[in-house]
């Protein structure tokens, strides 16, 4: 239990040295619930637009998503910081240290999404400002969702930083990965309306769930693609999957 | 039993070896010292001690561990002071400090006692809550040398520990080396490239080179595969001087420009039999001057190069340098 507890100690005590970073991952979700939602809010204030949304207006059926973005952005950023500890040479005190490695990442990987699940929690709570009517009932249940998907893409980002040689391919991963996968979630317009082709890549897109779960909790079932049972069961899943896939790749890990 | 035992170990990256079958016993309580140039295979043979490369044959075994077996235990027993940095930039030295604590299971009141013992020991006490990556590279060495003493190792190794160091910091790091093998009966494992390092601080050295080890020994017996020490008389009357007899010069010859010159196992012990021996044929010396093989000599010797570091200047940059002047 000792290294992963203090690993959870470490990742928080780096998270509130970086404050700016923290901001930015605060203020960028903020500018698409405003910018983006307030603004479309507007031209999809009709009846008809408002069937497109499941019967709920804009902002309503578009907070849940910001949420989920959110933390998948925030997530896949910690996962992949990995890279720095290998750049910076911390890695290394941790991979010749005697506690368990598959401990350790745990810990960093907890630690990591504990924290992202709590800036998730600030975005909802503003969105909250904004949106009418979601469900202050739905908080506690979005952001276990929210919980999951985050330990699972830190998971992914992780096995994704221990197999990357150098910070170059980030920038790149981040621009093929991030934006698509937003789009594809269904986060910012319904999967009903999709093409079929992009319907099937929404399918296997693993932030559609989260998005459709924590619409579930947080507007109501009547919004919803799937059943809550469904989201819960792909985000489980997912979470075991990448999380158990980080542990392995850390175990292995060398200082080549 | 040893401390550090290696049999014939072997690392490839791929096609390359870089350490090509070594073999060494490193004793309890001792510094021993990989001596070799950049490249030589000192740090992978660190790492494979350490647990943090996988060997490719060979056998080696640390605190009576073996390293690919038990590598558990082995990181139980062991600190290591890598050659570049390891700390976390973003945290305090007293975080890195506790964090290290921590994680090899040291809790509490003791922690605490022995994180404040250790910053005072390196002189870092009044910087401990200033963010690592404002340290100067000296103080960020000292923090590293602490951390690897936190959990009382039996084994330390020290990859190049004064590497990149201005003189002063590295006197002043040689002397918390030296305290902590005194103080704690340590073994260190240490790897360098600097002479005098290796000379101020090592029981024993191997010499390491493109991934063998050419020489093995103490500084003095390494030293006397090159030759003697060589010491130069400047007599008042060396026309009637022969060349000087005794049990303990080794060789003498008469140069031209009329000093004597005489091989000697001890310069510093020889000196003064010397003195009696000339002062009994009523001679007066006017000049003396010795000379003793350095560790760069034994190196030349063995290698045919020089193992000091390129002064960042390669040989093919002077070319193209040259080419660009005309």
């Amino acid at each position: 239990m000792r290294a992963f507890i203090t690993m959870i100690y470490r990742q928080t005590k780096r998270f509130f040295r970086a404050r700016s970073r923290v901001m930015g991952m605060i203020i960028n979700p903020l500018i698409w619930l405003v910018f983006f939602g307030l603004g479309w809010s507007k031209v999809f204030n009709n009846p008809m637009a408002r069937t497109i949304f499941g019967g709920v207006d804009y902002l309503t059926f578009l907070a849940p998503g910001i949420f989920a973005m959110t933390i998948f952005n925030q997530s896949f950023v910690s996962g992949v910081s990995v890279i720095w500890d290998k750049q910076f040479g911390f890695l290394k005190e941790v991979l010749v240290a005697p506690a368990s490695r598959k401990e350790t990442i745990l810990g960093r990987l907890t630690g990591d999404s504990l924290l992202t699940t709590v800036q998730g929690l600030i975005i909802l709570l503003l969105t909250f400002l904004l949106a009418e009517n979601l469900k202050i009932s739905g908080i506690i249940p979005a952001l276990l969702i929210g919980f999951l998907l985050a330990i699972a893409f830190s998971g992914f980002g992780t096995s994704l930083a221990l197999k990357m040689e150098s910070m170059e391919g980030f920038q790149m991963i981040m621009m093929v990965l991030m934006l698509p996968l937003t789009f594809l979630s269904g986060a910012i317009y319904p999967i009903e309306a999709m093409p079929s082709w992009m319907k099937a890549l929404a399918y296997i897109n693993p932030l559609t769930y989260a998005v459709d779960g924590a619409r579930y909790y947080l507007v109501g079932a009547n919004v919803t693609k799937f059943s809550i049972t469904i989201d819960w069961a792909v985000l489980s899943l997912l979470a075991v999957v990448l999380v158990g896939l980080a542990m392995v790749e850390f175990e292995k890990a060398t200082i080549d | 039993m040893y401390a550090i035992e290696v049999e014939n170990l072997v690392k490839k990256y791929g096609d390359f070896e870089a350490v090509k079958g070594i073999s060494f016993k490193v004793n309890k309580g001792e510094i021993f010292a990989f001596l070799g140039p950049n490249g030589a295979g000192k740090t992978t043979t660190v790492h494979v001690l350490t647990t943090l490369l996988r060997l490719t044959s060979g056998k080696a075994t640390v605190a009576g561990h073996d390293v690919v077996k038990e590598p558990m235990e082995v990181r139980k027993k062991i600190g290591i002071v890598f050659q570049d940095p390891s700390l976390d930039r973003e945290l305090t030295a007293y975080e890195n400090m506790y964090i290290h604590g921590r994680i090899y299971g040291l809790t509490g009141n003791k922690l605490e006692e022995k994180i404040e013992r250790l910053l005072k020991f390196v002189e870092l006490w009044e910087f401990k809550d200033k963010p690592v990556k404002t340290f100067s590279g000296g103080m960020q060495r000292r923090l590293e040398i602490a951390r690897s003493l936190l959990h009382e190792p039996e084994i330390l190794f020290l990859d190049e520990p004064t590497i990149g160091l201005d003189p002063q910091t590295r006197a002043h790091i040689w002397d918390y080396i030296k305290a902590m093998k005194e103080e704690h009966n340590m073994t260190i494992f240490l790897t360098t490239h600097y002479m005098d390092e290796a000379e101020q601080l090592a029981d024993r050295i191997a010499i390491i080179d493109h991934g063998k080890i050419i020489a093995e020994g103490t500084a003095n017996e390494l030293k006397k595969l090159v030759g003697n020490d060589v010491v130069y008389l400047k007599l008042e009357a060396p026309e009637e001087v022969k060349c000087l007899k005794a049990e303990f010069i080794k060789g003498c010859k008469i140069l031209a420009d009329g000093k004597v010159q005489l091989e000697v196992e001890n310069a510093a012990e020889a000196l003064p039999k010397l003195f009696t021996l000339v002062q009994h044929l009523g001679v007066k010396i006017l000049e003396v001057t010795y000379h003793r093989p350095t560790l760069n000599d034994v190196f030349l010797h063995l290698t045919g190069r020089e193992i000091r570091e390129e002064s960042g200047e390669n040989p093919f940059k002077r070319i193209v340098r040259m080419r660009m002047r005309r």
